[in-house]
């Protein structure tokens, strides 16, 4: 069996919007299967709408919101929504929610918010980044 | 370890590069080297006097200009798309190094993010 790797994953592209957190998703459970191991998932640009709590499809179709945290929380994985990303797109925390003064919050558990920072430790911390995006 | 952050969309109609940015600063504050390579119709960031006030949004001339000041060590620019788009090197911000090779270049890093 090869070495086992850490990895860091990013998804830009939105849910229902794009096919990326559905790819991301499949990598990250071969990823496991295969014995590898996943440090952070980082949500940037129009990724962070996998982070909504309020995400209600089509009792047919996937619930990738669902899907994703149900991994997260069952592998016991960091993930994390930029909060310049999330605070433009209208994905907030209760912490978030008083600053602003907003009516609502709908950040999904397990995700949290937090800089980029986050994702320069992921570059720092991690052997490999890897980018799943709408448009690419 | 230089991560090279590469924009290849318009400065306006897409948010994407504005966000690719964001990553290349936070990068330069986290001490950490970066890199930026400007391609096909990203090459248009790099124009000098843009009147992004007619769209009603901020010029990201303003943002790029800064990017040295706050240690991104060098600015790429895709040479053969600067003649697509009928630009030459005194059209652009000073401190852009043109790319004849777009293969090499991305060669040389062994870090690459392209915008979303």
């Amino acid at each position: 069996m090869p070495q086992p790797l850490s990895y860091t994953l990013v998804i830009t592209g939105a849910p229902w919007a794009t096919q990326a957190p559905q790819t991301a998703l499949s990598f990250a459970q071969a990823l496991l299967k295969a014995g590898h191991r996943i440090d952070r998932v980082f949500l940037y640009g129009d990724g962070v709408h996998l982070a909504s709590a309020l995400s209600a499809p089509p009792s047919d179709e996937q619930h990738w919101p669902r899907l994703w945290s149900e991994f997260l929380s069952g592998n016991n994985i960091t993930a994390v929504a930029c909060i310049a990303s999330a605070l433009r797109r209208g994905i907030v925390d209760e912490t978030e929610q008083a600053r602003y003064e907003l009516t609502a919050s709908n950040l999904r558990a397990p995700f949290e918010i937090a800089g980029l920072g986050e994702w320069v430790e992921g570059n720092l911390k991690s052997d490999r980044v890897l980018y799943f995006h709408g448009a690419h | 370890m230089t991560t090279l952050i590469v924009i290849d969309q318009p400065p306006y109609g897409s948010w994407a590069g504005r966000e690719a940015l964001d990553m290349t600063f936070s990068l330069a504050a986290f001490d950490q080297p970066a890199a930026m390579l400007f391609l096909g119709a990203g090459v248009n960031w790099l124009c000098k006097g843009q009147a992004a006030d007619a769209v009603g949004q901020k010029s990201v001339e303003k943002n790029l200009s800064a990017a040295t000041l706050f240690g991104v060590e060098q600015i790429l620019v895709d040479a053969r798309a600067c003649t697509q788009y009928g630009l030459e090197i005194d059209d652009l911000l000073s401190g852009t190094t043109p790319s004849e090779s777009i293969s090499e270049t991305l060669s040389q890093f062994s870090r690459v993010v392209f915008a979303g």
